[in-house]
């Protein structure tokens, strides 16, 4: 059993999507509990294998028995087991979280929407543990097409959203596999590990074709997870996707993006070619700059909670993306470790966010007004991810935020710290302005000074069900937990970022 | 904002441009796609190693299940994703916003045509499923020509006359079952004790050589997709021809 592990990590979401499917038309009460029987499984799966991975080193799964690159291999590293662990749990709180609101929110389409959230599961993890280039794009496909339902089934405004999404989501992946069809060309390969291979023994890393490759594959991947200016259709898509959605698409799928650009750069062209050859860093960092600066001005501008927070998204995706192009080990571990942790930050206020709209009906900031008294458990579980989210300690965001800093530092990337400071006061204002809603009330509306005697109709508020307490306050847990636990995270990331061969090509 | 698309998309043109001059020539064999082990082996060994002369499918469905698999969940996805969109359930206002329903005109020329087409298009369908391992074919064409088919039911006489042969619930069925028998043939190859998707296994539990159980499972799982692909090409036409609700189309 322990040698199927890896692969057993995308087969219980997937087979449960197929049960789920076939069953839920019929009896749709069974789609739940087997949605989150099987992510569970599949956590425990994810453990099995870091915890292989880190005593044995590199699994490699060779899918139909075929010797790659004939066949498909999953090909897990320490890096691929984290992140496979990250997403199934976040994929796993997320479930139990959508017990009152998938029903709530999409009536009778239960059993296609857990369908669908099994298959977007299936195909985020896929994508984490596979070696294979093209069957990354069949994964991106899977993982995009759920989203893109699982969006549109929101309220009316999400379905134009959606179509944003679909439009440019479609774009990013046509530029992939372009990206791979030249890679194809070049080398007769499409094994990760192989294609990188190959590109030494040719010796062909001077191509133009290897450069429009590169170029496209890196295009297509930042659409994907919306590095500015390509962010375009991230905001409406997460603020108006029924609440699950968001909770789980926000964490995720932006993540695993990162994920995929950190695999391709250093297992596919490497760090000699991406940092070495070609002298972009700079640009990308600068261009991560302005991602962080406009994702974090902009979401001050809002006043809706969750487009407020999926601003924030596009803001920690400029840190992730400035991390990896330091070119920088210390800079990578930061930026390795922020996915981590900020797929659990952004679940813990995608599932505050998720829990004030169905408690109040409302998505404003001032919904949020006198919160502490009425649901203190929630606040709570709240304000770990904020302070996540601020950096403070000993949270998990405080310590990203500090490998990065150093990172930033050491590579002598001010522009790159100072963004990031920037951005933490700006998450700081965001935040507190949020906690002072919430602690002393909303302000009054002009001309009206007793506003807590209008307020009295939502007296009726009171704390969150225990299936949408427990997720937000498991996540809060584990925010701590990977703060305090940092060294140990940091020492399964150096364990990849250690071949990563970085440490060689700086100056 | 328009000439910001024309500028990106000259930019896009010009970078897939610049890269064309750095490609092999046409049909060059020394070329990295032809002359590397990867094509050689499928060249040379295919037959050998999975008995089915036409090495497309043997690339498709067995060196590259695992892709194939997930290319019958995208075409799953995209059904689901339409049902789940555009499929209205509750159907108390008959009519209000729906499109009009047209009084039904049977055409004695269309539907006779219709009448004698439709075997002939379901029995080649089924050829290009099980000939797909000699000659070009497959799950994913042959379910597109019998998909069809259940399409052209509902354009030549109405929605409910191809109901009678697909009503939901079976398309439904047809769609899960389809990937679940492509996937039980890997899960299958699990519980003996090999790899996912590894059929060579599954020679334990039918009557064949490890090499023909390949073979067989490949025909197997061309149907599981064949299976999937006719009901999402009957369900994504009737949801959007209908505008959701089942009733009345094109």
């Amino acid at each position: 059993m322990i040698e199927q592990a890896p692969a057993l990590i995308l087969l219980f979401p997937f087979f449960a999507s197929i049960i789920v499917a076939l069953a839920g038309i019929r009896v749709p009460g069974v789609s739940f509990p087997l949605t989150v029987i099987s992510m569970f499984a599949s956590v425990l799966s994810s453990v099995a294998v870091l915890v292989r991975v880190m005593n044995d080193g590199v699994i490699r799964y060779k899918l139909g028995g075929w010797e790659p690159p004939m066949g498909i291999e999953f090909r897990i590293d320490a890096l691929g087991a984290l992140v496979a662990t990250a997403v199934s749990a976040v994929g796993l709180l997320a479930a139990i979280y959508s017990k009152r609101q998938v029903p709530a929110e999409t009536g009778d389409r239960v059993s296609q929407y857990y369908t669908l959230y099994l298959l977007l599961m299936t195909g985020l993890l896929g994508m984490v543990i596979t070696g294979d280039a093209f069957n990354l794009f069949v994964l991106i496909e899977v993982s995009a097409l759920t989203s893109y339902a699982l969006i549109a089934m929101g309220p009316r405004r999400a379905s134009l959203a959606a179509y944003k999404y679909v439009i440019m989501g479609t774009i990013g992946a046509s530029f992939y596999l372009l990206g791979v069809g030249y890679l194809y060309i070049k080398t007769g390969s499409l094994n990760m590990v192989d294609i990188h291979e190959q590109l030494i023994a040719r010796g062909i890393f001077d191509s133009t074709a290897i450069l429009v490759a590169f170029i496209l594959i890196t295009v297509g991947v930042w659409i994907k997870m919306a590095f500015f200016p390509l962010h375009a259709w991230l905001p409406n898509s997460y603020a108006y996707a029924p609440t699950t959605s968001s909770a789980v698409l926000g964490p995720l799928v932006t993540k695993v993006m990162i994920y995929v650009m950190i695999r391709l750069t250093f297992t596919v062209f490497g760090a000699d070619y991406t940092f070495g050859q070609l002298e972009w860093s700079e640009v990308v960092v600068w261009m991560s700059v302005a991602a962080i600066l406009v994702g974090s001005i902009s979401a001050l501008a809002q006043t809706d909670l969750r487009k407020m927070l999926a601003y924030l998204i596009i803001a920690e995706v400029g840190y992730m993306v400035g991390g990896v192009w330091l070119a920088d080990d210390i800079g990578l571990i930061g930026s390795i470790y922020h996915i981590i942790a900020d797929a659990f930050m952004t679940l813990c206020v995608f599932l505050f966010a998720g829990i004030i709209f169905a408690k109040t009906g409302k998505r404003d900031l001032n919904a949020l007004d006198g919160l502490f008294t009425k649901m203190p458990l929630t606040m709570v579980g709240f304000l770990v991810g904020a302070f996540s989210l601020i950096g403070i300690p000993p949270t998990a965001g405080f310590f990203s935020k500090w490998y990065l800093i150093q990172g930033g530092i050491a590579s002598g990337n001010w522009e790159y710290v100072i963004a990031l400071l920037v951005s933490s006061l700006i998450n700081a204002v965001l935040f507190f302005r949020i906690i002072e809603i919430a602690y002393f009330g909303a302000k009054p509306a002009e001309g009206h000074g007793d506003h807590h005697h209008a307020e009295s109709h939502d007296s009726k508020i009171s704390e969150a069900p225990l299936s949408m307490l427990f997720p937000l306050l498991a996540t809060a847990a584990l925010l701590l937990a990977i703060g305090l636990y940092n060294k140990d995270i940091v020492a399964i990331i150096a364990e990849f970022v250690s071949l990563s061969n970085l440490g060689a090509i700086l100056p | 904002m328009k000439s910001l698309a024309l500028i990106s998309v000259v930019i896009t043109g010009w970078l897939l441009l610049s890269a064309v001059g750095d490609f092999p020539d046409w049909g060059d064999p020394d070329s990295p796609a032809n002359s590397y082990r990867l094509s050689q082996h499928f060249v040379t060994e295919t037959f050998h190693e999975t008995a089915v002369p036409n090495m497309v499918t043997a690339v498709l469905a067995d060196y590259r299940g695992y892709d194939t698999m997930f290319e019958t969940v995208v075409i799953f996805t995209a059904g689901i994703a339409i049902i789940s969109i555009l499929r209205v359930f509750r159907t108390e206002d008959p009519g209000a916003g729906g499109p009009k329903v047209y009084e039904k005109r049977p055409d004695l020329i269309v539907d006779t045509t219709c009448r004698l087409m439709i075997p002939i298009i379901q029995l080649f369908a089924l050829y290009v499923i099980a000939h797909g391992h000699h000659s070009p074919g497959g799950g994913f064409q042959g379910g597109v020509i019998f998909g069809a088919s259940f399409i052209l039911i509902a354009l030549s006489r109405d929605m409910q006359a191809a109901h009678k042969w697909v009503p939901e619930r079976r398309v439904l069925n047809l769609a899960g079952i389809g990937i679940l028998i492509y996937a039980g043939f890997g899960l299958a190859s699990m519980f003996l004790g090999y790899n996912f998707l590894d059929y060579a296994i599954l020679h334990k539990i039918i009557p064949a050589t490890p090499i023909e159980a390949r073979y067989h499972s490949m025909l197997g799982v061309e149907i599981g997709v064949a299976f999937t692909v006719t009901a999402i090409m009957y369900s994504i036409y009737s949801n959007l021809a209908s505008k959701g609700t089942m009733k009345e189309g094109l």
